[in-house]
């Protein structure tokens, strides 16, 4: 059993690493160039200055300055989509990288208990919780349950490299949920 | 409730890239704080958020908290705790960040799974005697 508690602390430190190692992709591949770091800025830019465009607009505001908000709209649009396309060059890396490296964890850890639940998770959540483990015992948690955990609490903290709340609420289901924008000094 | 008793303060000198400076902490618990930047103000939240999922983690795994009862307790002291905080305590202006419900989910769902795994490891760590009574090998 004292097993369990080394195989907890190495899934942590595991889900650590490769978020980490995830980042340090997208840094390497992304973050650092020149067209990110412009497209970046314009959007940072453009973001807050729509939002306070639209904090002081009224209702009986004219038709010109609400077109001039959507052109604006449409503009902050193209450099978000531009930014994703950028991204995307890392996302593919780090997809291969890591569907191996959850291929390699998911045999060394096939049928082993690394933490036990004090609760029964809800059936749908079973499948995750209890893959690949023998026994009817749904308070045994898997491999991958766990993994995942730690990498949904851990992998928004890391470093301050996301875009601001602004870009990423104007920019709607491109960037996704808003991380932190920076981290504590 | 509005920031009225809010004082003037310097603008507060910030790095480049958001990061927070030491200063922030000084802010946190003075009641008549001024926030002008409504980022710093929204990191201060998402990170009360996940100090208290892994203070709560922990001990409803040491305890042992079983079952759907802990999960929800979690749920409505993490989100009651910064409510008194942000509404009674500072008496900030909600809608100035989105609404209660915006500074209520900041964060949430990533504290969610601190807490789940806090509360695995530390019920694993803290019954390991107990379940290798029930479950000899």
């Amino acid at each position: 059993m004292s097993t369990m508690f080394a195989d907890t602390l190495l899934i942590v430190f595991i889900s650590v690493c490769t978020a980490l190692l995830a980042e340090g992709i997208t840094w390497v591949l992304v973050y650092r160039t020149d067209k990110y770091k412009r497209l970046k800025a314009e959007v940072e830019k453009q973001s807050k200055k729509l939002e306070k465009k639209k904090e002081t607009i009224t209702e009986s505001a004219g038709r010109q300055q609400k077109k001039k908000i959507e052109r604006q709209e449409e503009k902050l649009k193209n450099n978000n989509r531009d930014l994703s396309m950028v991204r995307m060059k890392s996302m593919f890396a780090i997809g291969f990288c890591f569907t191996a490296l959850m291929g390699m964890f998911n045999s060394i850890f096939d049928g082993r208990v690394v933490a036990k639940l004090p609760f029964t998770p809800l059936s749908y959540i079973q499948g995750l919780s209890h893959r690949n483990l023998l026994g009817d015992d749904t308070t045994d948690c898997s491999f991958i349950f766990l993994y995942i955990l730690c990498t949904m609490s851990i992998r928004q903290k890391i470093l301050g490299l996301a875009p601001s709340r602004a870009a990423t609420k104007q920019a709607g289901g491109f960037l996704g949920p808003p991380p932190p924008s920076g981290k504590f000094s | 409730m509005s920031g009225g008793r809010r004082k003037e303060e310097p603008p507060q000198p910030q790095l480049a890239n958001g990061a927070l400076k030491v200063s922030v902490w000084s802010k946190v618990l003075r009641s008549d704080a001024a926030w002008e930047d409504k980022d710093e103000f929204l990191d201060v939240i998402y990170w009360f958020r996940q100090i208290i999922a892994v203070v709560l983690g922990v001990i409803w795994g040491v305890l042992p908290l079983r079952g759907f009862l802990g999960i929800a307790g979690f749920c409505l002291i993490n989100a009651g705790v910064l409510y008194l905080y942000f509404s009674n305590y500072l008496q900030i202006d909600e809608e100035e960040y989105g609404g209660t419900w915006e500074l209520t989910k900041e964060g949430f769902m990533t504290s969610f799974a601190l807490f789940m795994v806090c509360v695995a490891d530390s019920f694993t760590t803290g019954h390991l005697d107990h379940l290798l009574h029930c479950h000899p090998l």
